[in-house]
């Protein structure tokens, strides 16, 4: 079953008084499990794409389908629900909360999940990605690749099924990059569909299928080999 | 978000920046402070005042001599020379018959030696109602009594700091006490009177100081205590040459004070009315006595309050408003300053209200602690002003809970823009930047 669905997906831009078209009509679809690179070079439309099935932006015409549902008539505060407990984010800059020791940036998706925060869970999550040593310091007594471990096992709080990584390998060194990767290739192991935006080919290798973009349309889509 | 943990995180945002927490809160801080402080001070002078006039008693009317000065002198001479005299106290109680009791008073002029040492005494010619009026309490002894206002008995009664005066600690009773050409002898004592009890409303006597003796002999044997200038016109120093030697017949010795007492407090008005109009006719409308009447003062007193709590609540409300504006300032620069943080919380599933609840929480927490903060500085300031100044400060608990509510109230009507420009951010945006 398609976890994500996208028919005919468009996106324009207002650049000063014209439209400028991003997404030209894209169609494809990503089944539950599935472990996902999107490459591209930059101005091919990439993160504009990762901004909608993240559901933090709407497309201007076409359909996105989340779990079955239209998010392109989801509010704003079902969009915040469903970026709360259907995804997990890992960015390329890791954004911790600076001020906040690592348990405590684990466990704020929680508080707006609605219920009470559970730092047990929070603490599992760490030991999950290697750093139940840590959790009482801060993002800036923290390595990049521990900084990431971070954001990750923050991104696994709310048990979404869906994990985004934007370039989450772009500010590491090969060998952090490739621990990091190790930990999304069990996740997906271990069920959860991974979409990983990258412009590395490296990284992509660690996928199991590759979609390529350039200037708003889908240039292909083949299994890793 | 659980509002704990939103007034957490905005615990935590004001101790990760301390001196600027401090700097913001600064101006709810001051105006809070300065409105408990102030309000103490107003509740302390109204309490004192209160209490002054319910001392004196609100079912009484005081009728008072005036001293005519200046220009209208001569006329005053001519037509009303004794000024309030003893006849204006029979003219009353034969118009209010109503009355409980009419007490006129004389303060003589005599000097009180102790050795060759003047003392700061006063003597006071009165009746034995007097005491009863003025809810005086005896030490020892008794008060002055209708057979020595008849038999014009050389006694007198001391309050208590005019018989530490005269005797220090020893008991003056059946001693004597010269006053003017005459001995008198101690029959009482008084019990010490509270100062801002003793003192009647708006007259400055303290009954600690004072002497009293029986009317009848102060009225005929003593001058009366006045505050006259020497007249500097022939006629004038005369005049006054002739009331010294001729002796004036009783009821027209002139007398301080004329103090009524009333069964029915609510007529005390209506009662000053017809006692003006007496006198006016008696005194051919020179203007030489003054009607005090306490109930009156009582409301006028209420009416100045109300006034005053219009004012406070002005200058309170002003600076509110300008430490209102300050944490908007502030809470402003906060919110550009942390864009990054709203995005990444509006990504990880913060919606709008999220946002704008932390924000408001935070300006909140500000100005609770500010108020708070505020409430302990007024207090301590009332303390302050109440030991150094030797006012009375009443630190009410209303004003302590409307100024931490209006506090609150800031922040949450401050604190509104800049939560909802928060939550106005674009998370795409937020994350994009920095």
């Amino acid at each position: 079953m398609a976890i994500i669905e996208v028919i005919d997906l468009k996106k324009n831009y207002r650049m000063g008084g014209s439209e400028v078209p991003v997404l030209k009509g894209l169609s494809f679809s990503v089944a539950e499990g599935e472990f996902v690179s999107i490459m591209g070079p930059s101005g091919s439309g990439k993160s504009t794409l990762m901004n909608i099935i993240g559901c933090l932006d709407r497309p201007s015409s076409g359909k996105y389908l989340l779990d079955g549902l239209d998010t392109g008539k989801m509010s704003d505060t079902a969009r915040a629900h469903v970026r709360n407990l259907k995804i997990g984010f890992v960015f390329q800059s890791f954004n911790l909360l600076p001020k906040m020791s690592a348990l405590k940036n684990v466990v704020l998706p929680q508080m707006y999940a609605g219920h009470r925060k559970d730092y047990r869970h929070g603490k599992e999550c760490l030991q999950s990605v290697g750093l139940a040593h840590r959790i009482g310091h801060t993002p800036m007594q923290l390595s990049g690749g521990e900084q990431q471990r971070v954001a990750i096992a923050r991104s696994l709080i709310n048990e979404p099924p869906i994990i985004f990584g934007d370039e989450p390998t772009g500010n590491l060194d090969t060998s952090t990059g490739a621990e990091i990767m190790e930990i999304f290739t069990r996740l997906n192991r271990e069920g959860k569909t991974v979409i990983i935006v990258t412009h590395e080919p490296e990284i992509a290798r660690y996928t199991h299928r590759i979609l390529r973009f350039r200037d708003g349309l889908l240039e292909s889509d083949e299994p890793v080999v | 978000m659980g509002i704990l943990d939103a007034i957490q995180t905005g615990l935590a945002e004001l101790f990760s920046h301390k001196l600027r927490s401090m700097l913001t809160m600064l101006g709810v801080i001051f105006g809070v402070a300065a409105v408990i402080a102030m309000v103490s001070i107003g509740e302390g002078a109204r309490q004192e005042m209160l209490q002054q006039i319910k001392s004196m008693g609100i079912d009484i009317v005081q009728v008072r001599r005036v001293m005519i000065t200046g220009e209208l002198m001569e006329t005053a001479q001519k037509k009303s020379p004794y000024g309030l005299k003893y006849s204006d106290a029979e003219g009353i109680s034969s118009v209010c018959t109503y009355a409980r009791r009419i007490v006129p008073v004389r303060e003589i002029f005599a000097d009180i030696k102790r050795g060759d040492k003047p003392l700061p005494v006063q003597v006071v010619g009165t009746t034995p109602d007097y005491s009863s009026i003025l809810k005086l309490q005896l030490q020892s002894g008794r008060f002055l009594n209708e057979g020595d206002l008849k038999e014009r008995s050389c006694v007198c009664v001391l309050g208590s700091n005019a018989r530490k005066q005269l005797f220090g600690f020893e008991d003056p009773t059946g001693r004597t006490v010269k006053v003017g050409m005459r001995l008198l002898r101690v029959v009482g004592v008084l019990e010490y009177k509270e100062k801002s009890e003793s003192r009647a409303f708006s007259s400055l006597r303290d009954v600690n100081s004072d002497i009293y003796m029986p009317l009848s002999i102060a009225m005929t044997d003593y001058m009366i205590q006045s505050q006259q200038q020497m007249p500097m016109t022939y006629r004038g120093v005369r005049d006054l040459f002739m009331k010294m030697i001729t002796r004036t017949s009783l009821d027209k010795s002139p007398i301080s004070e004329i103090i009524v007492q009333l069964k029915d407090e609510s007529a005390t008005e209506a009662t000053a009315e017809v006692i003006r109009s007496i006198l006016n006719r008696a005194h051919r409308d020179v203007p030489d006595f003054e009607i005090v009447v306490p109930s009156l003062l009582l409301r006028q007193s209420q009416q100045a309050q109300r006034i005053f709590n219009i004012v406070m609540a002005a200058i309170a409300g002003i600076s509110l408003l300008v430490g209102g504006i300050g944490i908007m300032n502030i809470m402003l620069a906060t919110v550009s300053q942390r864009t990054r943080e709203i995005g990444v919380r509006r990504c990880i599933g913060a919606t709008r209200w999220d946002i704008v609840r932390q924000f408001m929480l935070e300006a909140m927490v500000i100005t609770c602690l500010g108020g708070l903060i505020g409430v302990l500085l007024g207090v301590v300031g009332a303390r302050v002003i109440s030991v150094f100044a030797g006012w009375i400060t009443v630190v009410s608990v209303r004003a302590i809970i409307l100024s931490f509510g209006v506090s609150a109230l800031v922040g949450i009507v401050f604190g509104l823009y800049p939560a909802t420009r928060a939550a106005m951010v674009d998370p795409i945006d937020a994350l994009r930047q920095g």
